[in-house]
């Protein structure tokens, strides 16, 4: 990672309600009831990057620690959602904001239900493309994939990130530029910690 | 610039006519390095333009992107085209599983260890 990290880095979340506790007579408990954690509410963490892939091995290491420490997901998907945000910054790169400009990333944990990433770009780089080129580039893609035509490029999206995720959406910005937000619903199998392992403050050390 | 190194290491071969490398890839592949890395791989095949066979050692290979997984196609077509053969061996759980997802291990064996592959490509 970079010595100086020229990011900006925004969390927003809401605490957990604390569990009410009613006092209870001991003597007339019969049968214990099953503990249920509270519900953890998102929360969102926001990274703005200059636009250039020197910065992006920071951003796997947050997505990484991130990963593992909030979202409920285990260390498989930890390294998955690594490379689906390195595709997805990639190509923001690449594509879609100027040098100079900016490309800004979401993330939004609703532990142990799901993780959605949002790439922003300023739709001020070499290609402009619209979410709806975009949308037939992956059927292109994928059909490229599966006749095993692909050369060099075309798996981040086609393979990566669509095989890796639940959800993936292409969105104009108003302001200009895409929007990709990509969402992955934790499912049996997928998961790790233990719900009172989960402790958003940890990811705020690895920031 | 993301650190990546890549060491290239001669075997001796028993089969005549076949050459046999190792080569070490360290630290992580990605969109800042992953351009001028491969060119030290063109630069084998180019002076080994048959029957090359080129384990991959990736014990310390900690991330590859989709960029760097399309150069292995690319050397993966052209060795297999001359006669030659690739491999890779060693490679941590999360190399392994993004090599699945593209679809490389059925066309690329992975060896579990270097001895392994070693004697896969001297038979």
């Amino acid at each position: 990672m970079a010595d100086s990290f020229p990011t900006q880095v925004t969390v927003q979340s809401v605490a957990a309600s604390a569990p009410v506790v009613t006092p209870v007579d001991v003597a007339s408990i019969q049968v214990a009831a099953p503990v249920i954690a509270p519900k953890q509410e998102p929360v969102t963490v926001t990274i703005t990057l200059p636009t250039n892939a020197y910065f992006l091995s920071g951003i796997r290491d947050f997505t990484l620690e991130m990963t593992k420490n909030m979202t409920g997901f285990n260390e498989q998907w930890a390294y998955r959602f690594q490379s689906v945000v390195d595709e997805l910054c990639n190509n923001a790169i690449e594509h879609g904001s100027a040098p100079g400009q900016e490309i800004r990333i979401i993330f939004t944990s609703t532990p142990h239900e799901s993780l959605e990433i949002v790439v922003e770009d300023s739709g001020t780089g070499p290609n402009k493309y619209t979410a709806q080129q975009l949308r037939d580039l992956l059927v292109k893609q994928k059909e490229a994939v599966q006749s095993q035509f692909l050369g060099l490029r075309g798996r981040g999206l086609a393979q990566i990130v669509s095989e890796w995720t639940d959800e993936l959406i292409f969105e104009d910005r108003p302001e200009g530029g895409i929007r990709v937000r990509v969402k992955k619903y934790l499912s049996q199998g997928d998961g790790s910690a233990s719900p009172a392992s989960l402790n958003s403050a940890n990811v705020f050390k690895a920031v | 610039m993301t650190y990546a190194n890549i060491t290239i290491e001669d075997l001796v071969s028993t089969q005549p006519g076949r050459v046999i490398k190792i080569a070490k890839i360290s630290g992580q592949l990605d969109e800042s390095n992953v351009d001028d890395q491969s060119k030290t791989i063109y630069d084998v095949l180019t002076a080994n333009p048959q029957n090359l066979h080129l384990i991959f050692d990736f014990s310390e290979l900690e991330y590859l992107n989709s960029k760097a997984i399309g150069y292995l196609t690319d050397w993966y077509g052209k060795v297999s085209a001359t006669a030659g053969k690739i491999s890779i061996a060693q490679a941590k759980e999360n190399i392994v599983d993004i090599l699945n997802v593209v679809g490389l291990t059925q066309l690329i064996t992975c060896h579990a260890t270097l001895d392994e592959a070693k004697a896969a490509m001297m038979a």
